[in-house]
């Protein structure tokens, strides 16, 4: 454990960077990629193939659902930012990490939370606010983890070896500033028993506070951190300069300041007065260009080294993890048009969106990092780069099965809603009607889905085999050198 | 900034792990999206709300002063005039389906709500007390009423045929 206070190519490699906790939540990102997309797939069974609920209260839609956001946001997303954040900070910062003690109570506190999740939803208890579901003893242990988490952020940060702070971790910061106030302001209410408690805000004030929370979760868990990962693990994969420093700036500060105002867009139409709605859609419409500000600097940092994009799988990942995150934060702020809203709210239009953010940059940014990070913490090759690249033809074919299908879903949805005939009718007054006209869609998003899971289930295996194979000393945590 | 030239590196990189950034200005085109779109959402607020103050309110409003334009409702008169037919039956039996299947069941013997052909009748079971039921709802105990939803016109309809299914005989 010996740090040096130089700055010096020769201390850098002296550094003794705790690997061993990075690999710990690489592990079980890989574990709750897994669960995570399994239940994600048996929801499109059920959507397809109602049999699929079983009858058992436990293992119908209405539980199941929430398993699902809250594995893959909380469980996957989660510890695939946490293994990033954890390797990028140290060599960012020439450091070790703040505390170990504090990055195992991390580790161990994180999936503790996800395992009584795991079991609470199903039991069916919960607050019933979309992402929030967890019931307050379980909003406590998160708010606590979060803090130790933050400490050892910020301690790290505050213990660092260089004075410039690279963009990842502004990042990084927003994230971890972000989250906390969400978390704490939204799950506020009264505990009544152990499993049941009352909200302190009420009605449309509730409403408002829920989707505040809602979308920046979406802002800053599901792209600024990404953001951060990307402006570490992308320059690094492909050994280019990243393209504009002062874009980086720019669109920074821009997204972080628009992105906490836009939440009404989720109550448009709704009995949110008029101001608000406006309010969240031109702060929607202003997130365009911010975003892309983040997709051109991943883009066009490629510059000169398309040729890779044909030999190496990572950088696949990157283009089509990067395009994806500007398609859905340019249909994003569409959406949040008050005239589109009217045809794609409660539609599966929503959840073409979610999955293409999902699937596509969330999802593909995590197996890029994962194989470029998994080789170099094993200190050895990925035991198939074959296996890696078709991982990505099957996971890009499945999200464009899942993603179409769910345009072509909720639009045909939307529209029939709406249809009126001449004598001034509605035209399909029976709901069912319009439910079995997406059946077709509904199963071809089922084939999506499952391509998606088998990536991630090569991708276990392609991981597993790596770690097994890798030379023996490199298991033991041992001194990283930082380039 | 006259002594620009793309593609220069920073210097940066051994305070961030050894990544190079460039400083590259913006990209012209991406500089005019975000001007336009922070000039244009205030000037859309402005403009949604008072120049053409436009609410969701007044939206609704005015769709539903169009349809009532293009399909006008018929009179309070032509209503009490109207007169049981089998088409009106068939009609109402449709309006059935569409609105009052989910509580009272496809062949009207119950489920949220009560069964509406056995001879008991919580609220009278004559045409015009069913028409006077079903236009103002029992909202206490969970019949919405369904006078501003369907119209007079199609209460009496459904009316019609609620009542012939329970026999007519009241
Ligand atoms: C949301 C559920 C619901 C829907 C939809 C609904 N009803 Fe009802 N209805 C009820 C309930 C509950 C009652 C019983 C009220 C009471 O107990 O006083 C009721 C009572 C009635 C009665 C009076 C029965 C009696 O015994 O006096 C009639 C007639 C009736 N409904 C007709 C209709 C028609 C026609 C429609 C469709 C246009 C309709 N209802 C739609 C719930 C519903
Ligand atoms: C500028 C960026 C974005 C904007 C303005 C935006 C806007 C919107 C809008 C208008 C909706 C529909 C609300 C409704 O009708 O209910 C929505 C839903 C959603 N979006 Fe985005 N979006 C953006 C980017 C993203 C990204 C990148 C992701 C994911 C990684 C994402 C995830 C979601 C989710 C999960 C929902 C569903 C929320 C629910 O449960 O109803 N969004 N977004
Ligand atoms: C194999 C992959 C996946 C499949 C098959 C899948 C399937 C589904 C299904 C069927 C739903 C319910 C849709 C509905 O209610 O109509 C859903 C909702 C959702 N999923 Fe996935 N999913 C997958 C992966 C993911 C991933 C990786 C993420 C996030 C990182 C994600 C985030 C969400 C969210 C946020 C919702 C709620 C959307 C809303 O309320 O609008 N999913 N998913």
């Amino acid at each position: 454990m010996s740090v040096e206070p130089q700055t010096t190519a020769a201390a850098m490699s002296a550094v003794d960077y705790d690997d061993a906790i990075v690999k710990k939540f690489i592990f079980a990102t890989l574990l709750f990629g897994v669960v995570g997309m399994l239940v994600g797939v048996i929801l499109a069974l059920q959507l397809a193939w109602w049999p699929a609920n079983l009858g058992l209260e436990w293992t119908t839609f209405g539980r199941l659902r929430p398993l699902h956001t809250n594995a893959v946001i909380f469980a996957f997303t989660g510890n695939f930012i946490f293994a990033g954040v954890y390797y990028s900070i140290q060599r960012l910062l020439k450091t070790r990490l703040f505390n170990d003690v504090l990055s195992n109570i991390h580790f161990w506190g994180w999936q503790l939370i996800i395992v009584s999740a795991a079991v609470s939803l199903p039991m069916g208890w919960t607050q019933g606010k979309e992402y929030a579901e967890l019931i307050w003893p379980i909003d406590l242990s998160i708010a606590v983890i979060w803090v130790v988490f933050a400490i050892n952020f910020f301690g790290t940060i505050a213990v660092r070896k260089v004075k410039h702070l690279y963009v990842a971790i502004w990042f990084y910061m927003s994230m971890v500033i972000t989250i906390a106030v969400l978390h704490i302001f939204n799950n506020l209410s009264m505990p009544a028993t152990i499993l049941r408690s009352y909200p302190i805000y009420a009605g449309m004030t509730d409403a408002l506070v829920q989707w505040w929370y809602g979308h920046n979760a979406v802002g800053f868990l599901l792209t600024t951190p990404i953001l951060g990962l990307m402006y570490y693990f992308l320059p690094k994969s492909v050994e280019r300069p990243v393209f504009s420093y002062r874009l980086s700036i720019i669109h920074f500060w821009a997204l972080i300041f628009l992105y906490i105002w836009a939440g009404p867009h989720h109550l448009l139409y709704s009995a949110l007065p008029d101001w608000s709605q406006t309010l969240g859609m031109i702060f929607s419409v202003m997130l365009i260009a911010p975003s892309w500000g983040g997709m051109l600097n991943g883009l066009l940092t490629l510059r000169g080294a398309w040729d890779r994009l044909r030999t190496d799988p990572i950088v696949k990942f990157w283009v089509v993890a990067v395009t994806f995150y500007g398609m859905s934060t340019f249909e994003g702020p569409m959406m949040a048009i008050r005239a589109v809203n009217s045809l794609s709210h409660y539609t599966d239009w929503t959840i073409g969106h979610v999955h293409s953010g999902a699937l596509g940059w969330v999802g593909m940014a995590a197996f890029a990092m994962i194989y470029w990070l998994v080789p170099r913490l094993w200190k050895t090759t990925i035991h198939s780069p074959a296996a890696v690249t078709l991982h990505f033809w099957i996971a890009t074919i499945g999200i464009v099965l899942y993603v179409v299908a769910m345009w072509s879903s909720g639009i045909t949805q939307g529209l029939m809603w709406r249809a009126i005939d001449d004598a001034g009718q509605l035209q399909y007054p029976i709901f069912m009607d319009t439910v079995l006209e997406l059946m077709p869609f509904y199963a071809i998003r089922l084939i999506g889905g499952t391509m998606y899971l088998t990536g991630m289930l090569m991708a276990c295996w392609n991981i597993l085999m790596t770690v097994r194979g890798a030379p023996a000393s490199a298991a033991a945590a041992r001194p990283a050198t930082a380039k | 900034m006259s002594n620009y030239t793309p593609d220069q590196v920073l210097g940066h990189s051994d305070e961030a792990d050894g990544i190079e950034e460039y400083d590259n200005r913006l990209p012209r085109w991406w500089v005019g999206l975000f001007v336009f779109s922070v000039a244009w959402s205030p000037a859309y607020a402005v403009h949604y709300h008072f120049v053409a103050e436009r609410s969701q309110a007044g939206e609704w409003q005015a769709e539903m002063d169009a349809a009532a334009e293009r399909w006008p409702q018929p009179t309070a008169e032509a209503v009490a005039s109207m007169t049981v037919t089998p088409e009106v039956v068939a009609e109402g039996e449709a309006i059935y389906k569409t609105n009052c299947i989910a509580c009272h069941g496809p062949e009207l013997k119950g489920g949220i709500g009560p069964d509406l052909t056995d001879a008991t009748w919580i609220h009278g079971g004559s045409r015009d007390q069913i028409v006077a039921t079903v236009t103002n709802g029992v909202t206490e105990k969970g019949m919405p009423p369904w006078g501003p939803v369907l119209g007079a016109e199609k209460v009496f309809k459904v009316a019609a045929y609620v009542h012939q299914k329970g026999g007519g005989q009241y």
